[in-house]
């Protein structure tokens, strides 16, 4: 008997069912937090951190 | 110098002492010059094939110069090489700065620049010289692979260290998606390009069939999600903000889009694989998958362009914020028509044809190209620490860059859904429209020319972009000014015992930290827990869509009389291989009427089971061969091979005239039977007498060819290999013992 006779008669499919809720469960986990009221200033900070990250150097381009 | 204190958020500014450092932006130079130089390469590339479809004589009669050969380099070096480099530069740039320490070890980013342009160079080299494995993007051989896993991993050891070493408590959104591009595209590569060895640059797939297909494109669609779309999101997230000067409009947005994308990316991989001989179930979970990623990709999207609110004043004067706005404007409509191409009844009208070349070029060239171009122009005064040289040419090559691409997309959509309506079209008498399958090539070719026209505006455009990068790095300062920056050490969950006795020195060399072991303590930390669960994420779905083929018998049934190839059909396989032949022949006819009506029976899956690697093709420039054999004489073949328009006067295939004076290695066939024999396909004696078996089979395929009138003395000649396998290609159902069945 090889392995793929034993996967075959397993019926795995249930498992990849649960595999699917998980991944629901923990997307919705997720998204519930990003709207907890607590986490809103922190996101709002992190929103801010691309700008907070270096002193500005002169960038406008010579005029031509 | 000069010292500059730097905010930090939330709760980690109080606590800390302040530490100085400084940011590595000699590799971020590095990075943007590769950029350029490869984009430019790539692109030329991609104009001499666009040129060779308008018109075979530019195929030269130099074979490592043909079409087949030169379409992966082109493929290989716009999303390696330049967006590749793109990625990387933007990547060193704002992950130092979003973490605010410098990058984890300097010989690493060396390491890692020198590697990836060595491998580049290596490919440049290779895949004109025909060594191939023949799936799409992963065409590079073994030692080129292994050698990427080793730089990927070196990367990857840079970008964690970095984060461990930190002085920013939170990951901004666009770090998360680097992590999931670095993670995913080393499982990625190191599944997919599994194989087994013949020979310095020639290996075999270790999966067969349906399960190296299904394997494939798992990868190939993840290639396009983890390095041409999740890179360049994190590089939006990041320098979008920039130049509008406001943050991104919601991150909560973003932080949804990133894991959708996660969730959902990796299972979209088989509608690159509809109605072929995939199993059903898989191809639907394939297109679900991807009709799903149309709310993520476009919420994303939309972030990203609302990310403008109250600047759009400033995109008419702005051409950085104008490549940017056209950059996520093509992710929206190429991510609009991705999933509009993997629903079933759209990809059967779509697969094969140009429609999906012009869906790649409109991410390639509109998304990642403008993003690209976008983020340099930004990036050039910062790292050249001098005003860009010219605005006015930064307009012009975004102009002349749009219409390119738009002459391009235009065009070769037109062409894809002119051959897809043509190759199903029938007459009034219920016979196929156009039987002759060259007549459905002819009527594209003006769309050619367009192509042409397009890509050229789009390289013009590149050059422009060349000489502005050249330009103001010829004003940079005599030395460049590195600012000393200023930021309060991250405050530590636990206060770890002083890893050395007083008096030892800690060591400073990269071997010396990794032996102290001292960064295991950080492993706790944030940034791994994140990475672990991305890694999760993508294992645990990619094995729930992959391992049922492999371990579910029903899945591919086998058919008792498909045989192995014989040794000499082994050898002109592996020159279809070496040719490219499958980037412009699919081996896959689909059960569609005006498929088996013009090629013949559909193919099962039961009949690639000694197919590694699968060769079913993408793309159909010519017609499939999945039932060429016994369609014609050993002569036509030859003849065809010598000059293809002496047998189809309009044919835009190139000649293969050397395969009639070049001579067949038979000694090297051992080695390849060996090989494949090692994989369990059943060669029985011929893993004792290969060479012998093979010289006796191209004697007789000489002896017919002469017989019906060819040259004589073609015995050893390549082009008796190629005649035994094309005379050998879907002949096995075509026996009286065909049954099919789930034994093996």
């Amino acid at each position: 008997m090889k392995l793929s006779d034993i996967m075959g008669h397993a019926n795995l499919s249930f498992y990849a069912e649960v595999a699917m809720v998980i991944f629901l469960i923990v997307f919705l986990t997720v998204a519930v937090r990003l709207f907890l009221p607590s986490r809103q200033q922190a996101l709002r900070d992190a929103a801010r951190l691309p700008l907070d990250d270096e002193p500005t150097i002169a960038a406008a381009p010579r005029k031509d | 110098m000069s010292a500059t204190v730097l905010p930090s958020s939330g709760a980690a500014v109080a606590s800390g002492r302040l530490e100085s450092f400084t940011y590595d932006d000699d590799i971020v130079r590095k990075f943007l010059w590769a950029t350029f130089v490869w984009g430019l390469v790539g692109m030329l590339v991609g104009l001499i094939i666009a040129l060779q479809l308008a018109n075979p004589i530019f195929n030269t009669s130099l074979e490592w110069l043909s079409f087949g050969r030169l379409r992966p380099l082109h493929t290989n070096a716009v999303i390696f090489a330049f967006a590749g480099n793109a990625f990387f530069t933007g990547a060193y740039y704002s992950t130092q700065r979003l973490l605010k320490a410098r990058m984890f070890s300097d010989f690493l980013s060396k390491f890692h620049f020198w590697g990836w342009q060595a491998i580049i160079v290596a490919a440049a080299v290779t895949l004109p010289l025909g060594f191939t494995q023949a799936k799409e993007y992963a065409e590079l051989e073994w030692p080129i692979d292994i050698a990427i896993a080793v730089v990927w991993v070196a990367f990857g050891v840079n970008f964690v260290g970095t984060m461990i070493r930190r002085r920013e408590r939170h990951l901004y959104v666009a770090l998360w998606f680097y992590i999931a591009s670095i993670v995913t595209v080393a499982i990625l590569h190191i599944f997919n390009n599994l194989s087994i060895p013949a020979g310095m640059f020639k290996s075999y797939s270790i999966y067969a069939g349906v399960q190296d297909a299904f394997m494939q494109w798992w990868y190939g669609h993840n290639a396009v999600a983890f390095f041409l779309t999740t890179p360049f999101l994190g590089l939006m997230y990041y320098f979008m903000p920039k130049a509008a000067d406001g943050p991104v409009f919601s991150y909560k947005l973003s932080i949804l889009h990133f894991w959708s994308l996660v969730f959902l990316y990796i299972w979209a991989g088989p509608h690159h694989l509809h109605y072929t001989a995939l199993p059903e179930w898989a191809s639907t979970v394939g297109m679900l998958f991807s009709v799903m990623l149309w709310a993520p990709s476009w919420g994303g999207m939309i972030n990203g362009l609302l990310t403008l609110r109250g600047a759009w004043h400033k995109v008419a004067e702005d051409p950085i914020l104008k490549f940017f706005v056209v950059a996520i404007t093509a992710y929206g409509m190429s991510t609009f028509e991705g999933p509009l191409l993997s629903i079933k009844s759209v990809n059967a009208l779509a697969h094969y044809t140009d429609w999906i070349i012009a869906h790649v070029h409109t991410g390639a060239l509109g998304w990642n190209g403008f993003l690209t171009f976008g983020m340099v122009y930004w990036l050039l005064p910062r790292l050249f620490q001098t005003p860009v040289y010219s605005k006015r040419l930064m307009e012009l090559h975004f102009w002349i860059a749009s219409f390119g691409i738009l002459l391009y997309v235009v065009a070769i959509y037109s062409a894809g859904v002119t051959q897809g309506l043509m190759w199903r079209a029938f007459d009034v008498t219920g016979r196929l429209a156009y039987p002759d399958f060259v007549e459905t090539v002819v009527r594209l070719l003006p769309m050619y020319w367009l192509r042409v026209a397009g890509g050229t505006m789009y390289i013009v455009g590149m050059l422009l972009f060349g000489w502005n990068i050249l330009m103001t790095w010829r004003r940079r300062p005599a030395a460049y000014e590195v600012p000393v920056v200023t930021a309060p050490a991250l405050e530590k969950r636990y206060v770890p015992e002083p890893a050395y006795p007083a008096g030892v020195k800690a060591p400073t060399s990269l071997w010396g930290r990794f032996a102290s072991a001292t960064w295991h303590r950080t492993w706790e930390r944030m940034p791994i827990t994140f990475t672990v669960l991305t890694v999760l994420a993508v294992v645990v779905a990619s094995l729930f869509e992959i391992l049922p083929t492999f371990l579910i018998k029903s899945n591919v049934p086998t058919i008792a009389s498909v045989k192995p190839y014989t040794p000499l059909e082994l050898a002109g396989r592996d020159m279809y291989i070496a040719e490219g032949c499958f980037n412009c022949h699919s081996q896959m006819v689909r059960p569609f009427r005006h498929e088996t009506e013009r090629f013949g029976e559909y193919s099962k899956p039961g009949e690639s089971v000694y197919e590694h690697p699968f060769l079913w093709g993408s793309r159909r420039i010519g017609p499939d061969l999945a039932r060429v054999g016994g369609k014609y004489p050993h002569l036509w073949h030859v003849r065809h091979f010598n000059e293809p328009t002496s047998i189809t006067a309009r044919s835009i295939m190139p000649a293969y005239p050397h395969f009639l004076t070049k001579t067949i290695n038979f000694e090297e066939i051992q080695s390849r039977v060996d090989a494949m024999a090692m994989l369990g396909v059943p060669y029985g004696d011929a893993v004792n007498r290969a060479p012998e078996m093979a010289r006796a089979q191209a004697a007789e395929i000489a002896a017919e060819i002469e017989r019906q009138g060819g040259p004589a003395g073609l015995s050893d000649k390549q082009i008796v290999a190629m005649v035994a396998y094309m005379q050998r290609l879907g002949m096995d159902i075509k026996t009286p013992a065909a049954t099919v069945g789930v034994a093996r």
